[in-house]
């Protein structure tokens, strides 16, 4: 099975990110790859391993990304493909999914996977914005696969409701969540081989993304400024026997939060 | 003029409370709106929505639907916006809507904004203001070029008014076909009464400090005692404590209640994505250094068995 996995660099949102007039402060960002995207790596690498077949890394990104694309090869990825896109400020979910859908033009694939959302804009929209330019199916937020096979797959979705089973004949699109699996690390041997692996690099010329379809002409939302979220109040804080702590915040979650009122 | 088209949802039969915020948060702001209803078996439900405000309510009621798919809901979708001449289009930001949003946007050639929890309209004016990396940044948006504004919006944010069902003017859609490459085989729901997390205005959740299956079940008589929906953290549910569905954080689901109980949750960013609006947050955590603590109004420093039939004690005094 051949998988595509596009996978975007953003910035460790476990770190502590800064706004100031506006914007998000840049230094003492560090960029890694999507968490959900690892998580959708790790699935196409699974999968692979059982019926055979290659996993490609795709990104579009700046000169940097390809950090991104050789951490991806080094956990197991066989090839990648670096969209080079260096002015890639205010470029939307939608401008992003057009321009994968002319990267991936002319190249044959079974199955894209991806995660369900991008860890920078948690947007999720992306995948099936894609998978609707393309004309494939998409079954998004996959917490199980079973019965892969060449021409199929089933997919468990995590629905409002319950688990929803889906027959999928492939190509077609899927997102993945994270409960799926818990990504492998690169090994001290991946890493060397990974220097080894094709990295093919592409320019949006290339592929012919016009200037028109690029940064803020080509996107359908502008973000007009970051602003960090009110924070919660200082709380309180009991210690000392349970039996007295309890009956202390019950008793202010009567009084002056209300609580059972 | 602006019009919305509004997508709701149903469950058990029941229009979701989601989705009646929706049309009571559009007809507090003066806006007209339309309803799409998609279900197998729901077209009763079309005088709830109608009494809630809508003027169209346009019906998708067919066996084939009982189970959400995105291609003939996407179809049904775009067909209801043909016929209503709506200029926005409103999901729920729920596994439904995240899903159907893009791909509703994308057929009509425009982009969306996602997971909105705060939202002011001008006419076709949309400024939305939604959270992104892990909560810690709230992005203000808005739609940069003309043409249709396809909104999901998270639950919890706008208050339902109270109705009574009124008769809708209903119009039935013709039901599409399926996506050829794709089939719905199955839906594995658990038969419960249990309330849903995001319709629940009390939540009690626990986390890794449960240390197990007991420790659940130990746990969940004090959110029956609560009438509250019963959570979990990523950890309780990756080992299997409890099903996926109970979930709270960023890839579960995201909850707002009034009071959020916390019980031997760390506070990863992560979970705190998908509960920090709560109203009021208690935490119990053997550990006064977890982050939990940083976000809770009032927060317990020690062993959640030990907590445990003490709140429940104090909550049985209370309801006397
Ligand atoms: C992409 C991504 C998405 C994620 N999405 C989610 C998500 O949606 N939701 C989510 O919850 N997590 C999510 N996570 C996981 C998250 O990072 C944490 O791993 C998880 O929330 C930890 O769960 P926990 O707090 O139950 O466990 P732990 O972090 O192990 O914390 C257990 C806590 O219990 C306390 N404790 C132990 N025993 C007791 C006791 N007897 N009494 C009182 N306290 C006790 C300990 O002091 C500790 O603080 C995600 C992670 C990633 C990478
Ligand atoms: N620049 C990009 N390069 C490669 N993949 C991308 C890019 N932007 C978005 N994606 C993919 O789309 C997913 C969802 O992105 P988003 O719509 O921003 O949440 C990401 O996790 C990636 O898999």
């Amino acid at each position: 099975m051949e998988i595509i996995v596009p996978v975007k660099q953003v910035p460790d949102v476990e770190l502590n990110i800064k706004v100031k007039d506006g914007a998000i402060v840049e230094e003492g960002l560090s960029y890694v790859i999507s968490s959900w995207d690892e998580t959708a790596l790790e699935a196409a690498l699974q999968i692979t391993e059982d019926v055979g077949g290659e996993v490609t890394l795709l990104t579009i990104g700046p000169e940097k990304a390809a950090e991104s694309l050789r951490k991806g090869l080094a956990i197991g990825a066989h090839k990648a493909i670096h969209v080079k896109y260096d002015d890639a400020k205010e470029t939307d979910s939608f401008a992003y999914a057009k321009i994968l859908q002319k990267a991936l033009e002319g190249r044959s694939y079974d199955l894209l996977l991806t995660g369900k959302q991008a860890q920078d804009t948690d947007a999720g929209l992306t995948a099936p914005m894609l998978a609707e330019f393309i004309g494939l199916p998409q079954v998004t937020n996959i917490i199980r696969f079973s019965d892969v096979s060449d021409g199929r797959i089933t997919l468990h979705r995590m629905g409002d409701h319950g688990t929803e089973v889906v027959e999928m004949n492939l190509p077609g699109v899927v997102t993945v969540n994270d409960s799926l699996n818990e990504p492998r690390l690169a090994s001290m041997r991946g890493i060397m081989m990974a220097k080894k692996k094709p990295l093919e690099e592409v320019d949006l010329d290339g592929i012919g993304v016009s200037a028109e379809m690029r940064g803020a002409p080509a996107s359908m939302t502008e973000v007009l400024q970051y602003e960090k979220p009110d924070s919660r109040k200082e709380g309180k804080t009991f210690e000392g026997e349970e039996a007295d702590t309890v009956k202390q915040a019950m008793e202010l979650l009567v009084s002056e939060a209300k609580f059972l009122a | 003029m602006s019009k919305i088209l509004i997508v709701t949802e149903v469950n058990n039969g029941e229009v979701k409370k989601n989705s009646l915020e929706l049309l009571s948060f559009a007809k507090s702001q003066g806006l007209e709106s339309d309803a799409v209803l998609i279900g197998s078996g729901i077209s009763g439900q079309a005088d709830v929505l109608a009494g809630q405000g809508a003027s169209t309510v346009y019906l998708g009621d067919d066996a084939s639907l009982e189970i959400y798919n995105t291609e003939q809901y996407t179809a049904l979708v775009s067909d209801a916006l043909e016929k209503s001449g709506a200029t926005q289009v409103w999901l729920s930001s729920s596994e439904l809507g995240r899903d159907l949003a893009p791909r509703v946007a994308a057929r009509q050639g425009v982009g969306a904004l996602s997971d909105v929890t705060q939202l002011e309209v001008n006419v076709d004016e949309i400024t939305a203001y939604r959270p992104c990396m892990a909560t810690k940044v709230i992005q203000k948006c808005k739609f940069s070029k003309d043409g249709l504004r396809v909104i999901s919006i998270r639950s919890g944010f706008f208050a339902a008014d109270e109705t009574s069902p009124a008769k809708a003017n209903a119009v039935s859609l013709l039901i599409p076909e399926g996506h050829p490459q794709l089939k719905v085989i199955d839906v594995q729901v658990e038969v419960s009464d249990e309330v849903e997390l995001n319709e629940a205005s009390i939540v009690v959740s626990v986390g890794r400090g449960v240390g197990g299956t007991e420790g659940c079940d130990a746990v969940k008589p004090l959110a029956n005692d609560l009438g509250a929906a019963f959570g979990a953290s990523r950890a309780v549910c990756d080992a299997g404590w409890l099903p996926h569905k109970h979930q709270v954080g960023q890839t579960g689901t995201m909850v707002n209640p009034d009071f959020y109980f916390a019980l031997g949750i760390s506070g990863a960013i992560q979970h705190l994505a998908g509960m920090s609006g709560s109203k009021v947050i208690v935490a119990v955590n053997k550990d006064p250094e977890a982050p939990i603590f940083k976000v809770a109004d009032y927060g317990i420093v020690g062993d959640l068995f030990k907590a445990l039939p003490i709140f429940r004690e104090e909550i049985a005094k209370l309801k006397g």
